[in-house]
């Protein structure tokens, strides 16, 4: 059982599949904290119906605004060294999750980074696969990293990352902020192979492509203006 | 010579957007915009008395008519309001989101602790 790392899963009506992913993070992991971004459904209640710790938002605000709140909630734990972020819909692998962490413990990197495209993913649409490429392309250019994947939900990172990184984008576009500060603050990172399981659930929940430009507006728009 | 004339008229104008959007909580850039506000109202009234005074402007940089040239001055102060209007809203939504994120986490706070007695 693994005490020294947070594993922060925000949650926006899951209600269907939440209490499984819980359980089967929970084997491996003793503080999963769920960020409730404000469900309508009973996603609230089969979080409470598990041992993991529970923050809600009072209203939905959006998955960048959770990620913060989790963040700010596992910091307050002195125990925790990791901090690991992880989605909701049962797409990301627990396994993927260790080694991301292994690479962490080495104390070589500050922030491992989940990628689909070094690894082996199953069932990505052409049309979106393509959008992503894309995605990556343009968040290359605008952070000045060099990642193979762009918007990867699988992130872990030390302390040092936890106390310095602050999302302020609420919405979807909270990950091209990830990156920007990782360039910024000058984290040293990497990428690790990781699988995606797109199941039918996890496909329909996921964002819409056209987002992709309210995405980028918001990057550049922020860029702009600081 | 009008080709110049225009190119600088774009310029000044880009320059504006700029300025508005980096100084919007600065003292300088609150009142460069309500100074940009009462000229526009002075040149309104100015150009009702004179119409021909604001073709005179026009022609003098590069523009066809007056009315053209007014047009493209509210073209310009309608995309810094909206510029201006979108950031003061997010602005506003960061402080909204920091509220809710300290009542949540005081709540959950809250609630382990009663679970621990």
């Amino acid at each position: 059982m693994n005490r020294d790392t947070a594993v922060i899963i925000p949650v926006y009506n899951e209600g269907r599949v939440i209490k499984g992913v819980l359980k089967s993070v929970l084997k491996d992991f003793a503080f999963v904290i769920c960020v409730d971004d404000g469900s309508s459904d009973n996603s609230a209640s089969e979080v409470q119906s598990t041992s993991a710790l529970f923050v809600r938002h009072p209203f939905n605000i959006g998955q960048g605004a959770a990620l913060q709140t989790g963040i700010e909630f596992a910091k307050e734990n002195a125990d925790i060294k990791y901090f690991v972020t992880f989605d909701a819909d049962g797409q990301h692998r627990i396994k993927d999750v260790h080694t991301m962490l292994s690479k962490l413990r080495t104390g070589k990197y500050d922030i491992v980074l989940g990628s689909r495209f070094l690894g082996v993913t199953s069932n990505v649409k052409r049309s979106k696969r393509a959008v992503l490429k894309l995605a990556i392309k343009f968040s290359n250019l605008m952070s000045g990293l060099d990642l193979s994947d762009a918007h990867n939900g699988l992130r872990a990172f030390n302390r040092h990352v936890a106390d310095t990184v602050n999302i302020t984008m609420p919405d979807y576009a909270h990950a091209s902020e990830i990156l920007e500060t990782i360039a910024e603050k000058k984290y040293r990172y990497t990428e690790v192979p990781v699988a995606i399981e797109y199941s039918k659930y996890s496909l329909s929940k996921g964002q819409n492509t056209i987002n992709a430009i309210n995405i980028g507006f918001d990057v550049v728009l922020r860029r702009l203006t600081k | 010579m009008t080709i110049i004339i225009q190119f600088f008229v774009i310029a000044i104008a880009l320059f504006v957007i700029k300025t508005a959007i980096g100084g919007r909580t600065s003292h300088a850039g609150r009142a460069s915009k309500k100074i940009g506000l009462v000229v526009l109202a002075v040149t309104m009234v100015v150009a009702v008395i004179f119409p021909n005074l604001t073709n005179d402007l026009a022609h003098a940089v590069g523009v066809g008519r007056g009315a053209d040239l007014l047009l493209y001055l509210t073209v310009v102060a309608f995309i810094v309001y909206a510029i201006n209007n979108y950031l003061h809203m997010q602005d506003q939504r960061q402080t909204v989101i920091k509220l809710a994120r300290k009542i949540a986490i005081l709540e959950a706070k809250n609630k382990n602790k009663l679970k621990d007695t």
